[in-house]
This record gives structure tokens, sequence and C-alpha cells, in this order.
């Protein structure tokens, strides 16, 4: 290229320098100047064609060169259509799977937050230093800082919340987040409609204002421009709609709206449920932030001793926050599915090695015929990038399911998977490796290809000795590659799979079958105690009298995630250590029947019951966790404990009554926590979760769901019902996440294990067709059938066992990456590194026993006539 | 196939061209214009090539490392490229040389049979 390059450029000073000379030479001969310029031009011909003549040199030959391997290749590609199909699949699966979930993790880990300068966003939220739990902050947590701090431009403070939308049209529970005026400022992100929140906005006395989400608004209010400034009802308040945001900006996939949030200056610490977020000052680091964080933090609790113990403020960059959680498993999932990419080029590698070894003759004949090797090489890379790039074609097709696929199994608490999809990114990745693979299982063919092609070939008559055995061995590397790298793939997906059913037979502590569940939010304005108390029993009771229905209940929590809040508590008697740090517990609100109606056994006393009512002695009931804890060998009836600490005198004391089972409330993987009850009469919610139990069977939920909202709707037109899901829904919905990095692992090592199988058979397979004649002397001389099938057989495995031992060392060493993944399973779990083992050495030994069944049924008479 | 013929027709030109500079640079390095001009003096005027076809045969022969380039002065002093035979050059000279003697032979047995 620079060759021609250099060669080109002066061309046109040549010309004329040629043509000046013929001029002068006219001149001398007698010619008038502007005659012998004119003669010169002449004899010159067309000067432009001369040009692109001269520029065609240069070009067309290695074009045509090109355009020659291009149409040369096709032609053998579509001579073998077997070999063609088979290596396109192969590399079609490594190519699609790899961009499928290359756009997962573009769209979720690499792409931008839809935000300005999204690196300078960081979250801010309370850590305990001893047990490293990460604790939102309270409203007192957030003034102080807001005050004190001098690392960011602007702070705000927020938390998700629910709310009840009612007026116009059906009444909808949706999810929005109450911000501070800053919310929007912070993220920089201009509205697409009307304003954002003014600096005041969250003071004491402010007009309740929302802003809109893209969606929303499209989806309730049918992209109606004049929708800004209209009032809309909001848990019984009336908000006016101020703005709408832009599609792409979304604070976490359910979030529909933002209110303003006010924050008045508390009189004390607590509750905690806010999230802090802030803009660092230009040229301030996260670390200079964190340190400063700190001291804020320090300040704080010697400045109010016995709260905020051991806590100090944590910030992490906004990313981080938001993908966090996810990035692991993505990653680890993008390292299995170059794994797959691997064996598929290894794979193909092989097969045109075998083909390689069948082509000899007609390279030996080019070579004879003046083609360099080079040329040859070349020729063979052609073909190689060709198949690679009907690889990358097809994959790209495949991608574009399998993303639809990846989107439909996705969980939907997946961050950011409104922005996976194949943008230019993607495509330039599928490229990329579309390319990187052809080279990869191209080259080593290619060099291996042209080198003794002219040498032995034409003279043995076909059969070169020297190549076959060097490329017979470089297939066989491959193979021990191949088993190699599917063996870490299968002992990947069988600790997850392991993980996976560990933890879905996890004893939730309730009853899942025939329970149906859904949530109630009352609007406060409308609803006092006492009210909301009335509301639910009425309900409770009109739902009791359904036909079926066993019973039914309300509580605030529900297994195996649904908690909404915990708080600390006290215990009579026994001195708060702040070093113990245990009195934090689940705190759950429920009607009598509640433990009824999940199945919850109740151990020890006795459960709630209608005399538990808001005049009634105080009383509680605890889980098993926090009996233990508290009282170790005791029985805990009849002792006292209230929630909150000496900061909250007023709470009064409630009496233990009953002692139930564990329940899990964090998720099914969370470690057992403390559980504190009490009847909802004596402390009542707004935001309640209804179970209802069916006495026969719950066949379909749908029918009794219509049957419950309209008991709902025939006390409260205006009460939405929402999150309508069986109890088994709920549990398998939990484990979502884990669900879908397991069959996805699963499917990448089912691809790969097949993979590595079609290698091992070609490789026999192409092995007994060249040793025919050998197979054919060994039996003439009196082997026996078996000792062939032996022979062949141990050939196999001899390669798949030193893959399985270089496999297991692999593992072993890359295992440690899943350890963050899995559940009550180590990554050296024996059991499943021995079992997957045995698994590959089974599909090996299969991969081995056709090929070896035809080398048995060799004739040595025919085999030996053979050529 | 009328096609086909024409770029024989081309290719049979191009290929008598290449012989003739070959031959003139076997005389000594020399400029463009030197060589056109040699081409036309050595054959009595008899083989009066449009002059701008020479550039991509150059160009060609360039390609082919059987001629190399260097910068040089004119006669008169003025700034022009030098071509120069390379060794592989010679060699394809001797081939192509002994390859047009064997054709001009065979023709001229074909166009008079008898003598």
């Amino acid at each position: 290229m620079s060759r021609r390059k250099r060669m080109l450029g002066d061309l046109d000073e040549d010309i004329r320098e040629h043509i000046a000379m013929e001029t002068q030479d006219n001149i001398e001969g007698g010619m008038s100047p502007e005659d012998a310029r004119y003669a010169a031009l002449r004899k010159f011909g067309n000067v432009t064609q001369v040009k692109e003549d001269t520029r065609a040199v240069w070009s067309m030959v290695w074009l045509e060169g090109l355009l020659q391997d291009v149409r040369y290749g096709l032609r053998m590609l579509y001579k073998d259509p077997g070999f063609t199909a088979a290596a396109i699949i192969a590399l079609a699966l490594g190519i699609g799977a790899n961009t499928a979930l290359f756009s997962v993790v573009n769209g979720v880990l690499l792409r931008p937050l839809p935000y300005r300068d999204p690196n300078g966003l960081a979250v801010i939220s309370l850590l305990n230093s001893k047990t490293r739990e990460v604790f939102p902050l309270c409203d007192a947590d957030f003034l102080d800082w807001r005050a004190q701090n001098q690392s960011f431009t602007a702070v705000t403070a927020f938390f998700h919340n629910r709310f009840n939308l009612t007026g116009s049209g059906r009444p909808e529970q949706m999810f929005g987040d109450m911000v501070t005026a800053d919310f929007f400022s912070i993220l920089d992100v201009p509205p697409v409609l009307g304003r954002t929140f003014l600096p005041n906005e969250d003071r004491r006395g402010s007009p309740n204002v929302a802003i809109l989400s893209y969606r929303l608004w499209q989806n309730r209010y049918g992209s109606n421009p004049n929708v800004i400034g209209q009032g809309i009802v909001l848990n019984g308040s009336t908000y006016t709609v101020i703005g709408v945001m832009p599609p792409r900006f979304l604070s976490s996939p359910e979030t529909q709206l933002w209110t303003n949030l006010v924050i008045d200056p508390p009189s004390r610490r607590g509750p905690y449920y806010l999230t802090g977020e802030g803009r660092l000052k230009p040229g301030v680091t996260l670390d200079q932030a964190r340190a400063e964080l700190a001291t804020i933090a320090q300040r704080i609790h010697q400045l109010n001793p016995g709260t905020n113990v051991n806590m100090t403020i944590r910030a992490v960059p906004l990313e981080e926050a938001i993908v966090g959680d996810v990035r692991p498993a993505l990653l680890v999932l993008l390292g299995a599915v170059a794994f797959v990419l691997l064996i598929a080029s290894a794979n193909v590698a092989n097969m045109i090695l075998a083909r390689a070894s069948v082509r000899e003759r007609e390279f030996a004949i080019r070579g004879a015929l003046g083609a360099s090797r080079a040329r040859l090489a070349v020729q063979l890379l052609t073909e190689s990038g060709l198949l690679a790039g009907l690889g990358g074609i097809f994959g790209l097709g495949l991608a574009w399911c399998g993303v639809q696929l990846l989107l439909d199994l996705a969980p939907a608490t997946l961050p950011r998977l409104e922005e996976v999809g194949l943008d230019g990114r993607v495509l330039a990745f599928t490229t990329v490796i579309s390319l990187a693979s052809g080279i990869l299982f191209g080259l080593g063919p290619a060099l291996g290809g042209g080198r003794n092609a002219m040498n032995n070939s034409l003279k043995e008559g076909g059969r070169s000795q020297a190549q076959s055995t060097r490329s017979n061995r470089a297939r066989r590397v491959l193979v021990v590659v191949e088993v190699a790298l599917s063996l870490v793939l299968l002992i990947g997906g069988g600790l997850m799979l392991k993980s996976f059913h560990r933890l879905q037979n996890v004893n939730p502590g309730v009853d899942v079958e025939n329970a149906l569940t859904m949530q109630i939010s009352l609007p406060e304005r409308q609803y006092d105690d006492s009210r909301s108390i009335a509301f639910y029993r009425r309900l409770l009771d009109k739902l009791q009298t359904l036909p079926a229905v066993d019973s039914a209940a309300v509580g605030m929590a529900l297994p195996p995630n649904l908690l909404d809040v915990n708080d600390n508590f006290m215990v009579e008697g026994q001195a708060e250590t702040s070093d113990r740090n245990l009195g934090l517990a689940d705190l759950v609100f429920v009607s009598p029947d509640y433990f009824r109606a999940l199945g919850v056994p109740v151990v020890k006393g006795r459960s709630f019951n209608d005399g538990d009512r808001a005049d009634a002695p105080k009383v509680a009931i605890i889980n098993q966790t926090l009996a233990k804890r508290y009282w170790p060998n005791q029985n805990p009836i009849g002792k006292r404990l209230k929630t909150g600490g000496p900061e909250r005198p007023k709470n009064p004391w409630m009496e233990i009554v009953g002692v139930v089972g564990d329940v899990k409330y964090s998720g099914l993987d969370a470690a057992p926590e403390m559980v504190l009850y009490e009847p909802y009469e004596q402390s009542a919610w707004l935001s309640m979760y209804l179970v209802v139990r069916t006495s026969s069977r719950l066949g379909d939920p749908g029918e009794l769901a219509s049957a419950v909202q309209n008991a709902v709707w025939s006390f409260d037109k205006d009460v939405p019902v929402a999150h309508v899901r069986t109890l088994e829904q709920l549990l398998s919905e939990s484990v979502e996440q884990p669900r879908f990095r397991t069959v996805l692992l699963e499917i990448f090592a089912f691809i790969a294990l097949s993979l590595a199988a079609v290698g091992i058979y070609g490789v026999l397979a192409y092995s007994v067709t060249q040793c025919r004649q050998e197979i054919g002397i060994r039996m003439a001389l009196g082997a026996r059938r078996s000792d062939v099938f032996a022979l062949v057989v141990g050939q196999g495995m001899v390669l798949a066992l030193i893959g399985l031992a270089i496999g297991l060392a692999g593992a072993f060493a890359l295992a440690r990456f899943l350890s963050s993944l899995l559940y009550s399973v180590r990554p050296t779990d024996p059991a499943t590194f021995a079992a997957v083992s045995l698994l590959l050495a089974a599909v090996a030994f299969l991969s081995c026993y056709i090929p070896a069944r035809r080398a048995m049924r060799v004739d040595p008479m025919v085999a030996l006539r053979y050529e | 196939m009328s096609t086909k013929e024409q770029r024989e027709r081309i290719e049979l030109l191009q290929g008598t061209l290449d012989l003739l500079i070959l031959r003139t640079l076997l005389l000594g390095p020399a400029h463009g214009h030197a060589i056109a001009k040699a081409i036309a003096f050595n054959s009595d005027e008899v083989l009066q090539v449009e002059q701008g076809s020479l550039y991509p045969a150059l160009h060609r022969l360039i390609k082919r490392r059987w001629i190399s380039v260097e910068e040089g002065t004119s006669v008169n002093n003025r700034r022009a490229k030098f071509y120069r035979l390379t060794p592989k050059g010679r060699r394809q000279l001797a081939v192509e040389t002994s390859k047009w003697d064997e054709l001009a032979g065979a023709i001229a047995r074909i166009l008079r049979p008898a003598e």
C-alpha cells in the first residue's frame, strides 16, 4: 500500500515534466512555443486516461487477486456443503451467543448513564463498618451532610415510594421517587415538557408538584401536552404536574413519577429511609469526598451519643450503585460465552485441518503450477475469512433473536434493560470477534497447509505421511483444548445449577401452595388510623365469606422478599450493648389470621386474635431467631419489649404472647433475621399485603383475584389493588436473577459440550478412515474386533482425559470468580467437579463409540485393496 | 466473446511495450521521456506509441520489481525520475526476449511456409 502511494504520489508532476521535455525538444526542433506544446500534448495522448490507467495498475492487481480468491473460496465452500454448513453453524452459534450477551453487557454496563457527566455522581448511604451492612440515611443524617460537606456542588435525597394515582380513570398504584429539589439539577437532564423542581420546592409550605415519566405521560395521559398545570391526585393529595422527563431518563425501571420531598428538621434520628445522591465538585475525587464523609459521620456520632453506632457514610459511583450487583454475573457470563466461541473456533480449525489433508493434492498441483506458499496461505486465509464472515452474518441474525429471548428471559429487576439492543458498538464487536475467530482458526491451517504441499503429495500419490502426522497432531491438540474449555464451562454450569437448586429448596417458612397475595394501600388523606383499621377489618370479614376462602389476612410484609420496614427495639431488663448490634428486627404488623393464611407455625404461646384491639394491652409475637438470641434457654412468653431505644421513651412496652417459625423476608438466600410482629389494630398501617388462602386447590387465580378486587372496591372505589401474585409466583420471581444466569450458563455449557463432542467425533472418524489400511492389516494379522474397538476408543479417550485434567486445573483456578454468585455451594465443590467430569467423560466415550464401531466393521480384504 | 478477444489483444500490446521498455533500459537508466524517444528512434520511427501509454507500463514493471526508480536531473537540468533495470528485470528480459523470438519465428513460419 505505501509503495503504491509513493509511486502514485508524484505522477502528475512526472507527466508534466514529460510534456515539458517534449515541448522543449519541439522548440529546439524549430516550432513556435505554442505549436510545440500542442504537439507534445497530442503525442502524449489523453492525460486523464493515462493517469487512470496508471492508477489501475496499482489498484486492480490486489483487488482482482482478492476477488479471485473470494470467488474461488466461495466455490470451494459451495462444493463442500457439509463442511461449510457445519463450520458456519458452529461459528454462528459462537458469534451469535457472544453478540447477544455483549449487547446486554453493552446496554447494562458499558453505555454511559443518561445523565450529564455521570462519572461525577455518587450515591450516599450509611455503612455499618463492623458488619458491612448498608443502610439508608435518616432526615437528620441528610441535613447534616448537606450542611457540612465541601466536596459536592449539590446534594439530594430521595426515596422510592408507592403512590395511588386516583381521580380521572382507573385507580392505579405505581412507584415514584420523592426527591428533594436538587435531584434534577444534579442529574442535569432537561425535561421534554415543562420544568423540573425549583430550588425552594423542598421547603416547608411549598406546593405539591409532580413530574411525570415519559412512559406514564404516554400511557395514561396520551402524550397530551396540556397535562402541564393540571392537578393529579396522589395518595389522596392533589399535585400539580409541572414537567415530563425524556424517555431515557429512568432512575429505576418502575419509577413512573417524581414528587417534591419536603424534609423538616427532625426531632429524632430515624427512621432510616433516604438515599443520598450528590454531584462532586470539579477536581474533587471520590476518595477525597469519602474522607470528608467519614469525618462528618464521626462528628454526627459524637454529637448524638447512642445513635449511628459504628456507622460511617458510604459513597459509591452512581453507576456502581445501579449496576454493581449484576456486574459479576454478567462478566462471568461474558467469559463463559467467550469460551463457547473459542471452542467453536477450535472446532472449525479442526475441520479445516481435516479438509486440508484431503486437499493436499489440490495445493500440490497449484504449487507446481507456480503458486507461491504465501499465495496458497492467502487463499486459505480468504476461505477462513469467508467462513468467519458468513458465520458473523448468521451469528448476527441469531444474536437478534437471542437478544429478544434474553429480554424475555431477563428478570425485570435487571437494571437498564431498556438500553439493551443491537447498536453500533455491538456491530463493531461482532465484526471484531468474527475477524478474530477467522484469523484464529484460519492462521494455523494456512501456515501449515502451504508448507510442504509441493514436496511429497504428488510423488506419493496423495498420501504424504509427514504432512498428515503433523496435522493430526495439531488436531489432537485442538480436541484436548476443546475438552478442557468445555469442562471449565460445564463445571461452572454445574456449580450454578447446584446453587440454584439449593436456593429453590430453601424453606421460606410458609406454605406456598394455594395462597393468593396482592397489595393494597390506602390514601393517607382519607384514612387515619381508626379508619384504616376499620377498612381492613371489614374487608377481611367480607373476604372470609367468599366461597373457597379458607382464611384471609393482611400484613406489612410478605415472604420471600417483600419487607418494608425494620426498626430497632429494646428488651426489658436487658441492656443494649452497642457492639452486640442485635436490636434490629423486621417489623411486621399483621391481622390475626396472618400466620394461618401464610401457613406459619405457632411454636409457643398463641397467635393474635380479635381481642388484640387498639384499647387492649399491647402484645407482640416474635420469631424463633429473635427468641433464641435474647432468651437462649428461657421461655420468652410473658417477657416485654418495645420498638425504638431510649430516644423514644413514649413507645409502649409490649408483652410477648407467642413465638412463630422463621419466615424469609429478605430473600431466600438471606441469613435468618429477627422478626417482631404486632397486631395491626394496635399499630395501624396504610399499605398492606393481602393473603388469601383457599380451602381447595387454587386453580385459576384470576377469578379469585377479581372477586377480591371487587370486594375492595365495594368499600372504596379509589383504592387500587396491585401486584397480584400467588405465593408461588412471588417465590419464583424472587429467584429470577439467579435463574437467569443459571439458565444462560447451562445453555452455554450445553453448546460447549456439543461442540466438544463433535470435535472428538470428527478427529476419530477421520483417523479411522485414514487408518483403514492399518486396521485391515492388524485384523488380517489376527487382531480381534474388540482389540480394534479398544484401540480407537483408547485413542479418543486419551485425548479426552488429557483435556479433562487440564480442564479440572482450569476450573479450579477460575471457579473463584463464581463465588459471589453461588448460594451455599463452594466454588470448588468436589461433588460437582467429579460429577461433571464423569458426564464429560461419558459424552467423550459416546463420541468415540461410533467411529470405533465403524473401525470394528472394517473388512480386512476391502481395506487392503483400498487404494 | 468479443470482450475476451479485446482483452487478449490489449495484453499482447502491453506485453510488447513492457519488453521494449526493458530492452531500452538494458543500456542504462533513463527517464520516461528518454525511453519514449529511444523506442521511437531505435525502431526508425516505426513504432509511434502514444507516449502516455508508457506510464501504466512503467508502473506495472515497478510493481513487479523488474525496474526500480530513483530521483535525478535530466541532461538539461530538469528534475526527473530515472528508471533502472533490476536483476530480476534483467532475467525477465531474457525470458521475454526468447518468448518473443519463438513467437515471431512461429508467426513467420506460418506467414511464409514455403521458404
